[in-house]
């Protein structure tokens, strides 16, 4: 028999449960469950009343254990971790058990079968609480500086503003000059300013802060560590190659995309007169008074639209993603060309026009002057061939004209060309950065934590997440700086002590267990003259991938022990009377 | 095909009474004309717009057969002053396909 003393409480959801579960049934038939000194049921156990009725229980009947069998742990696990801790219980020695999700709404046609596996459900949850152990978050300290990798329009603005709340930044740099893309960007919407001066504007600003250390030619080659207190190696190649090691709390990531570069006959890219829209914009910036491509005016421009992006599945290593930039861009460049030559024909050929937001306007505008689009199937795209004069001849079938098929002649055909992610093999390594399906670096939650990575400590921003405009990048730099400053300022972090640990005197290192851990939170130590596996809690995720490698049964999850999942399993085949 | 000409274009431009710009290819003009003309307007305006001359001279007929009841111009999401367009095409057609 158990000698602890666990209360048990079974929700009714306002009907949610008791609908479908006879909730009566199930406390008559766990109130004598080994250790089980108080089961109730309850209308809301999330309301107030209720919430302190179960701390009232905890203190008055010394309860060291605490089951609620309610919803989904998603909704209402910190609720009650709450509660316990509240009512002086450590917040680990509760546990809830699901029964409306997983249980009554799942079941709402057997009242009989839901009841009986509420029953089980939660005598399994009694019999892991019966073998819990008071735990405490695992606590480190924290190292107040932040390794920011790429110096582009979000790399430099991140360290403007970590430096200005105090915070050290080392700014390392792959290329010899710093700015990335926006660099070579010339007048950009809706402020008219050219991207370099964007870039010299956030460069003076890093150069007054004494706090950031730029490196340029530079590169991250090794990483050890772990949140609030990385060790990192960068190798600077100029002139002569040496490395310089660093320790920081914290890393942002924000290395930037690279172009799509079209494929040689795609969209007659490689004929005379097609090109990228980064050319077209370059020609756009460095003529000075009328456009002129060969020595020749450009009197025609045909726009393609969705070239790289969007691709269609037969493709190997399609893009499947819209690049969402190149629209507003396209249209942008479209109306700085119409300001160069109000006289200019402009024609774009899209599969869908994506100019959200403030950039609608700017599609009014290039409507307004006379622009004309075209919308095509991606099933039939348009094609591009010389045509006579020296002009190229493309070919459209007009959706909106209700597929009517058009020749226009053109100067110039510009490819509007999306983004693809940089290659960053090197450091995908190294950091054991997340990469998504299309190879750009995933956050966890893109609306809940927009710049947060898997790994702890470790943030994501600017368009190596996914195509983004400056502005964009600039927004999530901003909030990465507030993600890693609100871990640094403090000076510790806490972390879930729900993870893998070693019993050193079962351990005879065979090195598996480190191989099985995704997030390579398995080290070498030595233990009393022999070498044994260290589970590195700060890195750790509890994810439980490491224990059944173990051949000798050393490594257990704390709160999901073996012995714990044992009894559960016990508990929840045991015979319903 | 038909081919894309963009003098006829400038054409329509300079004489400052056509303005079709704001037209969204949405349809409603078209989906409440009393005539039931299917080319009328969305269609015709974007031959214009794209700058398709001969589709526009095919379509005498269909440009004379507006009642300019503008029912489909209070209908217009965009406001595109529809009956006054139609309006020009006529006067245009009166002067190079009439010699009126």
């Amino acid at each position: 028999m158990s000698d602890r003393r666990i209360g048990v409480y079974i929700c009714h959801c306002g009907g949610n449960i008791s609908d479908y579960v006879d909730v009566d049934r199930v406390v008559k038939a766990v109130c004598d469950e080994p250790g089980v000194v108080v089961a109730r049921t309850a209308v809301f156990t999330c309301s107030d009343a209720a919430q302190q009725e179960i701390i009232q229980d905890i203190k008055e009947q010394n309860l060291d254990g605490l089951v609620v069998a309610s919803c989904s742990p998603k909704l209402h696990l910190y609720t009650f971790r709450d509660v316990a801790r509240r009512a002086g219980l450590n917040p680990y020695q509760y546990t809830q058990v699901n029964i409306r999700e997983q249980c009554s709404w799942a079941h709402t046609g057997d009242r009989e079968g839901a009841t009986e596996k509420a029953i089980r459900l939660v005598r399994a949850g009694i019999a892991r609480t019966n073998l819990t152990e008071p735990l405490q978050p695992v606590k480190i300290d924290t190292v107040p500086g932040v390794l920011i990798i790429g110096a582009g329009i979000a790399g430099l603005r991140a360290a403007i503003g970590l430096a200005d709340i105090g915070i050290c930044v080392y700014l390392v740099e792959r290329a010899p000059v710093v700015g990335g893309w926006v660099a070579r960007f010339g007048k950009m919407y809706p402020h008219g300013k050219k991207g370099r001066e964007l870039i010299d504007q956030l460069l003076d600003e890093v150069k007054k802060r004494e706090s950031i250390t730029l490196f340029t030619n530079a590169e991250v080659v090794e990483k050890s560590g772990s949140m609030g207190d990385f060790h990192v190696r960068i190798r600077i190649k100029e002139p002569a190659e040496s490395d310089i090691g660093v320790r920081v709390g914290a890393i942002i990531v924000a290395t930037g995309f690279d172009p799509y570069q079209p494929r040689e006959g795609e969209y007659g890219y490689g004929l005379e007169g097609v090109m990228t829209l980064a050319a077209f914009q370059e020609l756009l910036d460095n003529s000075g008074g009328r456009l002129v491509y060969n020595g020749r005016e450009i009197k025609d421009v045909v726009y393609i639209y969705c070239v790289g992006s969007r691709q269609g599945t037969d493709m190997e290593n399609a893009n499947r993603y819209c690049s969402r930039y190149c629209c507003n861009a396209t249209v942008h460049a479209a109306n700085l060309a119409f300001e160069k030559n109000p006289e200019i024909h402009q024609f774009h050929l899209f599969r869908d026009m994506r100019t959200y937001g403030r950039f609608e306007l700017l599609y009014r505008e290039a409507l307004k002057r006379g622009a004309t689009f075209l919308k095509f199937d991606a099933s039939e795209p348009p094609r591009v061939e010389q045509g006579g004069n020296g002009k190229l001849k493309v070919t459209v079938k007009d959706l909106l004209t209700s597929g009517e098929e058009f020749e226009i002649r053109a100067d110039v055909v510009v490819l509007a060309t999306g983004m693809v992610p940089k290659k960053n093999g090197k450091l995908v390594d190294i950091l054991k950065l997340p990469v998504g399906r299309d190879g750009f670096f995933n956050e966890i939650h893109p609306k809940l934590r927009p710049v947060e990575t898997v790994v702890d400590g470790v943030f994501i921003c600017g368009a190596c997440q996914g195509p983004k405009n400056s502005s964009e990048s600039v927004a999530s730099a901003l909030a990465a700086v507030a993600q890693s400053a609100s871990i640094l300022k403090k000076g510790y972090v806490e972390l879930e002590p729900l993870i893998a640990a070693v019993d050193p005197q079962l351990c005879t290192w065979c090195g598996v267990c480190a191989q099985a851990c995704p997030y390579s939170a398995i080290e070498q130590e030595q233990y009393r003259g022999r070498e044994v596996a260290r589970v590195n809690e700060a890195v750790c995720k509890g994810c439980g991938g490491c224990v059944p490698t173990c051949s000798r049964d050393a490594l257990n999850l704390r709160g999901y022990t073996g012995a714990q999942i044992k009894s559960m399993i016990d508990a929840l085949v045991k015979e319903i009377c | 095909m038909a081919l894309v000409n963009p003098d006829f274009v400038e054409e329509v431009k300079r004489s400052g009474r056509f303005d079709a710009s704001a037209c969204m290819n949405c349809g409603v003009c078209s989906a409440v004309c009393p005539m039931g003309i299917e080319l009328l307007p969305r269609k015709l305006f974007r031959y214009v717009l794209l700058g398709v001359k001969d589709r526009v001279l095919e379509n005498v007929e269909t440009i004379y057969s507006c009642l300019l009841c503008r029912l489909c111009e209070v209908n217009c999401p965009a406001q595109v002053h529809i009956a006054e367009n139609v309006r020009f095409l006529r006067c245009y057609m009166n002067k190079k396909v009439f010699k009126i």
